[in-house]
């Protein structure tokens, strides 16, 4: 299965350590947080890695660690790494 | 760009928060800027001329995540953009994180601007293994790009070499042929009826389609009654549009500054993360984090509260002034001008030298410069960021987030710089609450060293006592403060930036700018409030306001009738009313020294902060803070008067 068939899920409930690729941000983040996490470097399709789900959410995205609050995060969907080839 | 345009003399520095911005600004002007480790330091812009050229201003704009503006500090560099005569971009970027470097070059490309691109940590993004094709950017950029170690002082003599070959770089994308169709029109109406001296028309034009606001205000004034036209323009776009226009502009331009660093950027393969990214995520672990903290604070415990406040402040008052200074001013002074009022107001009782400077400079200056010192320890070292992960639940509880937790430190150093601070926060209802609980709860280092001399002299029990009074204090008024103040709760994202071993010299240098900052604004408020003190005094109006005082604070309070100066010392300073009390804790019991010290750490902010609070909540709002606080203190002395009686 590709990457783009898999479903999406909230970056909240993916375990740390997993490697996954933005799908989309929800339209239940504010729209300038929206702007704002685009402004960090969470465009769509690209890759990051959650380094931590507590006691807030962790990832490295480039070289850029971000921290969201489960608030946020629950409302980022991504898709996760399939086979090493994905990313 | 117009012919009339004055000389250009400007040089802005811009670029996203956290990329050394400042630190470059010192390098090149030799002025010195409080430099730290979180977004939100540079809060307004900073000007100073330029070390290589003295014709030219040097600006250190605050950091933006990105354009249009939308935060205070965008808004902020979006001024400057639009007001300076700019002769210059120097766009500052973190090497390691191109994409997001070229994103803010993509829009700042556009404005016609000569620029430069300083591409600065290079350092750090070698030890990730990202290595960037420096001269393969500047000719797709058609400007120049330079490697440089702001900290280290590496690529500044290229960098300022470089400024005069500065030039208005290639566009990085063409937008979608629709988009492109609005953003023809609107540049073309800014061109006729409200021309920038420095700015093309087309930048102009892309921010404004993307909801800028202080681009919108400028044109606004410019253009005046033809304002409507650009309006109804940006309406027509806005509604033609397949998705928000802003969010469309947003994403094209991240899709070019993607692509392009994709085409420079190498990385090679790590086995495992760095040191610095493994120290960094323990001191966030859900585990270790709270461990790390609590070891954090007792060694600024130790430094600030034993080190500080009890070695230092003892070195300097008994043995220096006390057992130095003091007599040999005093005999000097004696000598000079005799007995009477002159030699009273000098060496008395509320003498200037013996009051007045020794509170400033015995008592006061050894804590905060250990207090200085060790929060600069801890905003280079890039801890104070993560602070933000670990008290984000804590302060989710009295309605703020985590950010909030860096104006509250940065409060125990001092209020005022505090205040000012809280414009890193993103809305107003969290400026509103975090002003609030700065003004009342958080005792600036100085108060707070006086606080830890004094019941760390009576007991453990009067610190814990007073520590979680303060603490509960906080959380209860915040939580009120949350439920009361309408509003919603802002959900944390934050960056997290590198830990990094703080440079001593740059820690020298950010504690001595502070140092000067706040003596200059301590020592002629001590030595004003000293001077008030003795007038009171030798009119008998002193005399008067402890008899009047009385009922308060003997009667509800349970303190001495004496204990009234240094209340009305404590509506100059709240440290220097607490070193009112500290001076005469000799005649105070255990109790009487923690509800005084409760009730001093509550009451009015100083002087200095009480300004700061009306510049950034306005006159109304201060004063109401004031008068919620002022009574409120005396309230919960008093409650705690009777509560320590009855079980203490």
């Amino acid at each position: 299965m590709s990457p783009d068939h898999d479903p999406s899920l909230p970056l909240a409930f993916i375990p740390a350590g997993s490697e996954v690729r933005l799908a989309s941000l929800g339209q239940e983040i504010d729209a300038w947080q929206r702007e704002q996490l685009t402004a960090y470097g969470l465009a769509e399709n690209r890759p990051f890695k959650v380094l931590q789900q507590r006691p807030m959410t962790v990832i490295l995205a480039d070289e850029v660690e971000l921290a969201l609050e489960h608030d946020v995060a629950r409302h980022v969907w991504v898709k996760r790494k399939a086979n090493e080839n994905d990313f | 760009m117009t012919s009339n345009a004055s000389p250009a003399d400007a040089i802005l520095l811009v670029g996203h928060p956290n990329v050394g911005k400042s630190v470059l600004f010192h390098r090149l002007t030799g002025a010195y800027v409080n430099v730290s480790n979180y977004p939100g330091t540079t809060v307004e812009v900073t000007r100073a001329s330029a070390r290589f050229d003295s014709s030219a201003a040097l600006l250190d704009t605050p950091g933006v995540l990105a354009l249009p503006s939308r935060s205070d500090d965008e808004r902020a560099t979006m001024r400057a953009l639009l007001n300076e005569s700019t002769r210059c971009l120097v766009q500052v970027g973190d090497a390691k994180n191109l994409r997001r470097t070229l994103t803010l070059t993509a829009l700042l490309a556009e404005l016609g601007v000569p620029m430069v691109l300083a591409l600065n940590m290079h350092d750090e993004a070698a030890a990730r293994g990202v290595t960037v094709d420096i001269p393969a950017l500047a000719e797709e950029l058609a400007m120049p790009v330079l490697a440089t170690v702001a900290t280290g002082g590496e690529g500044i003599g290229e960098l300022t070499g470089s400024l005069g070959r500065a030039r208005a770089p290639e566009a990085l994308l063409r937008y979608d042929e629709s988009i492109e169709t609005d953003i023809g029109a609107m540049t073309t109406a800014i061109a006729r009826l409200a021309p920038h001296p420095y700015l093309v028309a087309r930048g102009l034009a892309i921010l404004f389609l993307g909801g800028d606001d202080e681009v919108g205000r400028w044109l606004a004034e410019k253009a005046g009654a033809a304002f409507a036209e650009l309006n109804a323009l940006r309406d027509n776009a806005r509604q033609r549009a397949d998705d928000d226009l802003p969010t469309l502009l947003a994403r094209e331009r991240t899709q070019a500054a993607d692509a392009l660093a994709a085409s420079v950027i190498q990385r090679s393969v790590r086995s495992r993360p760095l040191l610095s990214q493994r120290i960094g995520q323990a001191v966030v672990h859900p585990v270790w984090g709270i461990p790390i903290l609590l070891a954090v604070l007792f060694v600024v415990y130790e430094f600030v509260g034993v080190f500080g406040a009890t070695t230092l402040v003892g070195l300097m008052e008994e043995d220096l002034f006390e057992g130095i200074l003091n007599p040999a001013f005093t005999q000097f002074v004696d000598s000079v001008v005799g007995t009477g009022w002159l030699q009273e107001m000098l060496v008395g009782q509320y003498g200037l030298w013996t009051m007045g400077m020794t509170y400033a400079l015995a008592l006061i200056l050894p804590i905060v410069t250990t207090f200085f010192f060790a929060f600069g320890v801890l905003e280079d070292s890039g801890y104070l960021p993560r602070l933000t992960v670990i008290a984000n639940r804590l302060f989710a509880a009295i309605g703020l987030n985590g950010r909030a937790v860096l104006p509250m430190v940065l409060g125990l150093g001092c209020v005022t710089m505090a205040t000012l601070t809280t414009r890193i926060l993103h809305s107003p209802r969290e400026r509103l609450i975090t002003s609030f609980l700065l003004a009342l709860a958080i005792p600036c280092s100085a108060q707070l060293g006086v606080v830890l001399g004094m019941l760390g002299g009576v007991s453990f029990t009067a610190v814990l006592v007073w520590a979680l009074a303060m603490v509960g204090i906080l959380i209860l008024s915040g939580f009120l403060a949350a439920k009361l103040i309408p509003g919603r709760r802002i959900p944390l994202v934050t960056e997290l930036p590198p830990m990094r071993l703080p440079i001593l010299g740059n820690v020298l240098k950010k504690t001595g700018g502070r140092l000067k900052w706040y003596l200059i604004e301590v020592i002629p408020l001590f030595l004003l409030g000293t001077f008030l003190m003795f007038s009171l005094d030798k009119l008998g109006i002193l005399p008067a306001i402890i008899r009047a005082g009385e009922p308060l604070v003997s009667g509800w309070l349970g303190l001495p009738p004496e204990a009234s100066a240094a209340f009305v010392m404590g509506f100059l300073r709240r440290d220097f009313g607490a070193t009112g009390l500290f001076a005469m804790s000799s005649a105070l019991s255990p109790i009487q020294a923690v509800v005084g010290m409760i009730t001093i750490t509550l009451f009015i902010p100083c002087f200095a902060s009480l300004m700061m609070m009306v510049k950034e909540q306005g006159m109304k709002t201060a004063m109401a803070m004031v008068a919620t606080i002022v009574p409120f203190a005396f309230l919960v002395g008093g409650l705690f008067n009777i509560v320590l009686r009855a079980i203490w």
